[in-house]
C-alpha cells in the first residue's frame, strides 16, 4: 500500500492542482479569478506532461560526449524521455497566448461594462 | 508540386496570412483579393487531394520525411478529405461574401480580421487533415484563439460571450490535451494509426478509459453538444455577420469530424459500442439536443439567435447518427455533416444580408422582404424546406439515413425524437416566412392604393455565394445517391 | 451554482485519480512511455540530425511541424490582441 501511495503520489498532487484551478474557472463570479484558474489548470497539465519524461537514474537528454564516439555507445535508459518536454514546450506557448487573448478580452470587456464582475454584467445585459 | 497537395492545402492559408498582414500595411484594399485567392488555392488543393484518395485511396504524407511513430504524419481518407473540401469550399463563400459586410460592420480592422479569418481556416484545416493527435491539438488552439478574437470583435455583448467561449474552449483543449496524456502514458505513442494498433490490448485499463471520456467530453464541448452547448448561443449572435457565417457550420462539423475520428479510427468501433455503452449515452444527448435545441428556438424574437438554437439542434442530428453506430446512421452522420454545412451557411449569409440592408434582425420586422430581396428570401426558404426535411432538398436525404438508422438500431425513440423536431422546426420557419411573405392585411384595406417597396437585393458579391449556397442544398439533395456511392460509402470507418 | 461547479470539480478529479491507479508507477524506466517511441529519439537523434540535445532535435526536426504549428499561434495570438483592443478612429476625435 505504502508503495502504491509512493509510486503514484505524484499524480495525485497534479490533479489536486488541476481540479484547483478547474474550480476557479467555473465556480469563481470573478473574471480575473477564472483567467488565474485557467493558467492553474494549465500548468498543472504541463507539470503532468512533464513528470511523465521522468525515468529512475536518467539524465537529461543532452548527449555529453558528442560526435566522435559512434551512436552505439548511447543507452535509452541513461536519459530521460524528451518527448514530453518537446510537447510542452508547445503548450507553454498555447497556454501563454490563450492567456494573452484571454486578458485581451477582458480589456474589451472593461471597456463596455465598467466591471469585470459577472453578476453585475449580467444584470447591465438584462436590462 | 502536384503530390504535396495535403499539406499545400494547410499551408497556403497561413502564408497567405502573413501576406495579408504584409501587403495591408501597405494598402488596405490587397486584404480581399490576397484571401480569396489563398482561399481558391486551398480549395483546389483540396479538390485534388479528394480526387487522389477517391481514385487512388488512402494517402500517408510524412512531414519533414520523418517516419510515422517519430514523425508528424498526414493521412488523408475519404472521410477526411471529403470534410476537407467542404471547409476549403465553404471558407472560399464565406470569404467572397465578407467584403460587404466586414466594410460596414468592422471598417477600422479589416487587416487584421482578413488574417484571422485565413488563420481560422488554417486551424479547421489543420485538424482536419492531420494524423497525429497532438499536431490536432495545436491546430485546434489555432482555430481556437482566432475564434475568441474574432467573435469579441462583434456587437455589445460580444466580449463577454467570447470570454465565455474563451473559458468553455479551454476546458475543452485542456480535457483533450489530458486525454492526449493519459493516452501517451500507457501507448508512448501520438500517431493515429499508431495508437489503434496498440490500444486494443489495453483496452481493459482505467487510464484508457478515462482518456476516452476525456476526449469526448472535450470534443463535445467544442462541437458544442447538448448540454455542453451553453457557450454557443450568445457567441454565433454577437459575432459580426461573416464571422458567424465562418464559424457557425465549420466549427461543430469539425468537432463531429474529431469526434468520429476518435470513436472509431484511434478506438475501433467495438470499444466504444460494446465494452462501454458510450454511443447509446450519446444518442440520448443527441436527442436532448435536438428537441432542447428546437423548443428554445421556438422562444426567441432574434433571427440569429434562433438560428444558433436551430444549430444546437443541428450538431443533436450529427452526434445521433453518430450514436446509433449502425451503417445507415454513420451515413446520415456523414451525409449531415456536408448538408447542415451548407443549411447553416446559407441561413447564417441570409441573415448577415438582411443586417447588413435593414441592420435589424427581429423576426416580426422581416415585413416586406420578400419583395426587397426576392432572391435572398428565396435562399432563405429553400434553407428552411431543407432544414425542415423536404424531398428534393438535401436536408431530406440525411434524415432520412438518421431514421432508418434508428430504425436498424430498433431505437422507435429517436425515431419519434427526429419526426418532432421535423414539425418543431416546419413551426419555427413558417413564423419567419409568414412574417417576410405575407403582407399584414389591414394596411392593404385602409391604403387603398398599393405600397410602393423599393427593391432592396443584396450586393453582389453578397448575393453570389448566397446563391451558390441554395443552389448547392438543391443540388446535393439530387446527388446525394452519388455522393454516397463515390465518397461516404468509404468514408464509413471499418468494422461497420 | 457554487455547488455544482464543486460537485463537477470533485467528480472529475475523482474520475482523474481513478485512472492513475492503473499508470506505470512514476520513474519507471520500462513505462510504456519509455519504450515505444522515445528510445529511437535518444539512440538516433545525434546520428540522424547531428544535435546533442534531443529536445532541441525532436523540436526543431522530428515534430518541427508542431513548432510552426506554435509559432502560428503566437502570431494567431499577436493578431488576436490587435483585433480585439484596437479602438475605432472616430472615437479617437
Amino acid at each position: 500500500m505504502f508503495d502504491f501511495i509512493l509510486s503514484k503520489y505524484n499524480y495525485w498532487i497534479y490533479v489536486i492542482l488541476m481540479m484547483i484551478g478547474f474550480y476557479a474557472m467555473i465556480g469563481k463570479r470573478n473574471l480575473i479569478k477564472k483567467v488565474i484558474g485557467m493558467n492553474i489548470f494549465q500548468t498543472a497539465i504541463i507539470l503532468f506532461f512533464v513528470s511523465t519524461a521522468a525515468k529512475r537514474g536518467g539524465t537529461l537528454p543532452i548527449i555529453e560526449h558528442g560526435h566522435g564516439h559512434g551512436a552505439h555507445a548511447i543507452q535509452a535508459t541513461a536519459y530521460i524521455n524528451p518527448l514530453p518536454h518537446v510537447l510542452m514546450l508547445t503548450a507553454i506557448v498555447v497556454m501563454v497566448s490563450t492567456l494573452g487573448v484571454a486578458l485581451a478580452v477582458l480589456i474589451a470587456i472593461y471597456r463596455r461594462h465598467n466591471t469585470l464582475e459577472e453578476d453585475e454584467i449580467l444584470r447591465q445585459q438584462q436590462k | 508540386m502536384i503530390s504535396q497537395s495535403p499539406v499545400l492545402v494547410v499551408v497556403i492559408p497561413l502564408i497567405f496570412s502573413f501576406l495579408n498582414l504584409l501587403f495591408g500595411w501597405w494598402k488596405k484594399g490587397f486584404c480581399y483579393p490576397i484571401t480569396l485567392v489563398a482561399l481558391s488555392l486551398s480549395f483546389l488543393a483540396s479538390l485534388h487531394t479528394l480526387n487522389t484518395v477517391i481514385t487512388s485511396g488512402t494517402i500517408h504524407y510524412y512531414l519533414g520525411g520523418w517516419n510515422p511513430p517519430w514523425g508528424i504524419e498526414y493521412v488523408v481518407d475519404h472521410l477526411n478529405a471529403f470534410v476537407l473540401v467542404i471547409v476549403s469550399f465553404i471558407a472560399l463563400l464565406v470569404a467572397i461574401y465578407s467584403k460587404k459586410s466586414v466594410e460596414k460592420e468592422l471598417p477600422e480592422k479589416i487587416v487584421y480580421l482578413y488574417c484571422l479569418f485565413l488563420l481560422q481556416v488554417t486551424g479547421f484545416l489543420g485538424i482536419v487533415v492531420t494524423g497525429d493527435m497532438f499536431n490536432l491539438y495545436v491546430f485546434l488552439e489555432i482555430a481556437s484563439l482566432a475564434g475568441y478574437a474574432l467573435i469579441a470583435t462583434g456587437e455589445d455583448g460580444a466580449p463577454f460571450a467570447s470570454f465565455n467561449y474563451v473559458i468553455f474552449g479551454t476546458i475543452g483543449a485542456c480535457f483533450y490535451l489530458l486525454g492526449v496524456g493519459y493516452l501517451y502514458i500507457v501507448t508512448g505513442s501520438l500517431n493515429i494509426a499508431d495508437l489503434s494498433q496498440i490500444l486494443p490490448d489495453l483496452y481493459n485499463s482505467k487510464v484508457v478509459l478515462v482518456a476516452f471520456a476525456f476526449f469526448l467530453v472535450g470534443v463535445s464541448i467544442k462541437m458544442a453538444l447538448f448540454p455542453l452547448h451553453v457557450w454557443l448561443p450568445d457567441a454565433y449572435t454577437y459575432a459580426p455577420s461573416a464571422v458567424s457565417a465562418l464559424l457557425a457550420p465549420l466549427m461543430t462539423k469539425v468537432g463531429a469530424y474529431v469526434m468520429i475520428r476518435i470513436m472509431f479510427t484511434v478506438f475501433k468501433p467495438y470499444f466504444s459500442i460494446e465494452l462501454i455503452p458510450v454511443t447509446s449515452i450519446l444518442g440520448w444527448m443527441a436527442a436532448g439536443a435536438i428537441l432542447f435545441g428546437a423548443i428554445l428556438a421556438l422562444a426567441q424574437t432574434d433571427l440569429k439567435r434562433m438560428l444558433a438554437y436551430i444549430l444546437v439542434s443541428e450538431v443533436g442530428y450529427i452526434t445521433l447518427g453518430i450514436g446509433l453506430a449502425n451503417r445507415n446512421g454513420l451515413t446520415g452522420a456523414i451525409l449531415h455533416i456536408l448538408n447542415d454545412a451548407f443549411m447553416m451557411l446559407a441561413l447564417f449569409l441570409v441573415v448577415g444580408a438582411i443586417m447588413y440592408r435593414s441592420g435589424n434582425r427581429e423576426i416580426p420586422q422581416l415585413r416586406y422582404l420578400h419583395r426587397k430581396m426576392p432572391f435572398t428570401m428565396a435562399v432563405f426558404v429553400i434553407a428552411a424546406l431543407s432544414v425542415i426535411g423536404i424531398p428534393p432538398t438535401c436536408g431530406f436525404f440525411s434524415k432520412w439515413y438518421l431514421i432508418l438508422g434508428a430504425i436498424d438500431a430498433g431505437k422507435w425513440v429517436f425515431v419519434a425524437v427526429l419526426l418532432v423536431s421535423s414539425l418543431l422546426n416546419v413551426i419555427l420557419f413558417f413564423r419567419c416566412i409568414e412574417s417576410a411573405y405575407l403582407e399584414p392585411v389591414a394596411e392593404h384595406a385602409s391604403g387603398g392604393s398599393e405600397l410602393v417597396i423599393a427593391r432592396e437585393e443584396s450586393p453582389l458579391t453578397m448575393l453570389i455565394p448566397i446563391l451558390i449556397a441554395g443552389a448547392g442544398i438543391m443540388s446535393f439533395g439530387v446527388l446525394s445517391g452519388k455522393i454516397i456511392s463515390t465518397i461516404i460509402q468509404f468514408a464509413i470507418p471499418i468494422g461497420f | 451554482m457554487r455547488i455544482l461547479a464543486l460537485i463537477t470539480v470533485i467528480i472529475t478529479g475523482i474520475i482523474l485519480i481513478y485512472g492513475t491507479v492503473d499508470m506505470p508507477d512514476w520513474g519507471d524506466p520500462n513505462s510504456p512511455a519509455s519504450k515505444h517511441v522515445s528510445p529511437g529519439y535518444i539512440e538516433e537523434a545525434l546520428e540522424k540530425t547531428a544535435t546533442p540535445n534531443i529536445v532541441t532535435a525532436v523540436l526543431a526536426d522530428y515534430r518541427s511541424y508542431d513548432t510552426l504549428g506554435e509559432t502560428a499561434v503566437i502570431f494567431t495570438a499577436g493578431i488576436a490582441c490587435i483585433l480585439i483592443l484596437r479602438r475605432r478612429r472616430r472615437q479617437r476625435k
